[in-house]
């Protein structure tokens, strides 16, 4: 052990030093570490921002994308079945990253809440920072409000991802199969949703 | 529901995905989305949710990583802290099931032969009794007499001990769960 190393320790960390690894198995883990810092942040640097725009679209929360970016994060360090950036690939680490986004999003729906998903206002759709919504932000913000919320994720994953059936089956826990079923009902309900929306704006206009 | 997917859906996902639609993209291609609902669909969905998508990625404000490291770190130590924990809380768990095993062995024993501790009128006469003990105890130590009063500390003694004994248990398990 380096000496700079020993000095951060704390004096239980020295008494017991399989407590501060975890054991023997993790102790392998902290030798041959899955991912580099630097490695991290620049993963991090790269995934970061796809991955709370997936998060905020889904939940219509920004706030809650904040929170669950996060802990996605934080899971995915801490994950021992984590996919290694060295020798998995950043590609699959994404994609078990956009599942832990998933997952959380999902535990959040199943907790009960003082306020349902539907009741939260429009103003949540609104984009940080942006002076004037733009037309993909009005005709879109109303549409995904209709849809359930695992529709919002499918779609988003297929159609602003660009994730593959197989790859939104990972992400989601479900068979490639009835993604595709479930992908093609989402998409016609969210096209009727914009067309409608997009004719009532001719109209008014 | 139809799922049958239009032949042509496949080379108009792979022109929206490098960027090739609507301006590098064949006439009589334009021309089928304008007439296919499958491919008219993909299209305006596509379009709206890579829009949305550009606005959403420049409106993430994500924190500095070394935030999450540390945060997993911290979690990581609590994880093993825990793991520390655990056979201490099953020796405690496995003591105290020890002494109460040992209790009912105890009293299944007494009540075999017949104590007469174990009814209840035995009790009934203690209480009834127990103000006289006391004083007559009480008299007893305090005139200094330990051979007379050796059956009094026979009793204070124990007593004493198990209170203390498990004022210090409870004292632990509070400390321990904080």
């Amino acid at each position: 052990m380096a000496p700079a190393e020993k000095r951060t320790r704390m004096q239980w960390e020295i008494a017991l030093p399989n407590a501060w690894r975890g054991g023997e198995e993790d102790a392998a883990r902290t030798a041959e570490p899955a991912m580099e810092n630097e490695a991290f942040a620049a993963f991090y640097s790269r995934s970061a921002r796809p991955l709370w725009a997936y998060l905020a679209r889904s939940s219509a929360d920004p706030a809650l994308a904040d929170d669950l970016m996060q802990e996605s994060y934080v899971r995915f360090l801490c994950a021992a079945g984590a996919p290694s950036l060295a020798t998995d690939g950043e590609a699959a680490a994404r994609l078990y990253l956009f599942r832990i986004g998933t997952n959380l999003l999902r535990d959040y729906w199943r907790r009960p809440r003082a306020a349902s998903i539907e009741e939260i206002p429009e103003e949540f759709f609104a984009v940080h920072g942006g002076a004037a919504q733009s037309e993909a932000q009005i005709l879109l913000g109303p549409a995904l409000k209709q849809m359930k919320p695992r529709e919002r994720q499918m779609l988003w994953l297929a159609h602003a991802e660009g994730y593959s059936h197989r790859e939104i089956a990972k992400v989601m826990g479900l068979h490639a199969a009835s993604i595709r079923l479930l992908l093609f009902r989402a998409r016609r309900k969210i096209a009727g949703l914009l067309r409608g929306s997009g004719a009532a704006d001719g109209r008014r206009s | 529901m139809n799922l049958t997917s239009c032949p042509y859906e496949k080379e108009v996902r792979q022109l929206m995905a490098r960027g090739q639609w609507p301006d590098a993209c064949p006439a009589e291609l334009r021309a089928h989305v304008g007439g296919c609902r499958s491919c008219g669909d993909l299209v305006l969905v596509s379009e709206a949710f890579q829009q949305a998508r550009v606005e959403s990625v420049a409106a993430a404000r994500p924190v500095a990583p070394a935030v999450l490291l540390w945060r997993a770190q911290l979690r990581r130590r609590n994880a093993a802290v825990e793991r520390v924990a655990r056979p201490l809380l099953g020796a405690q768990v496995f003591a105290c099931a020890v002494t109460v095993l040992a209790a009912l062995g105890f009293a299944g024993f007494e009540a075999r032969n017949g104590a007469d501790w174990l009814t209840w009128s035995f009790w009934q006469d203690w209480l009834a009794q127990l103000p006289q003990a006391a004083a007559s105890q009480w008299d007893g130590l305090s005139s200094g007499s330990l051979a007379g009063s050796a059956w009094g500390w026979l009793v204070l003694v124990p007593v004493l001990a198990t209170v203390l004994l498990l004022g210090g248990v409870v004292v632990y398990l509070a400390t321990d769960k904080q």
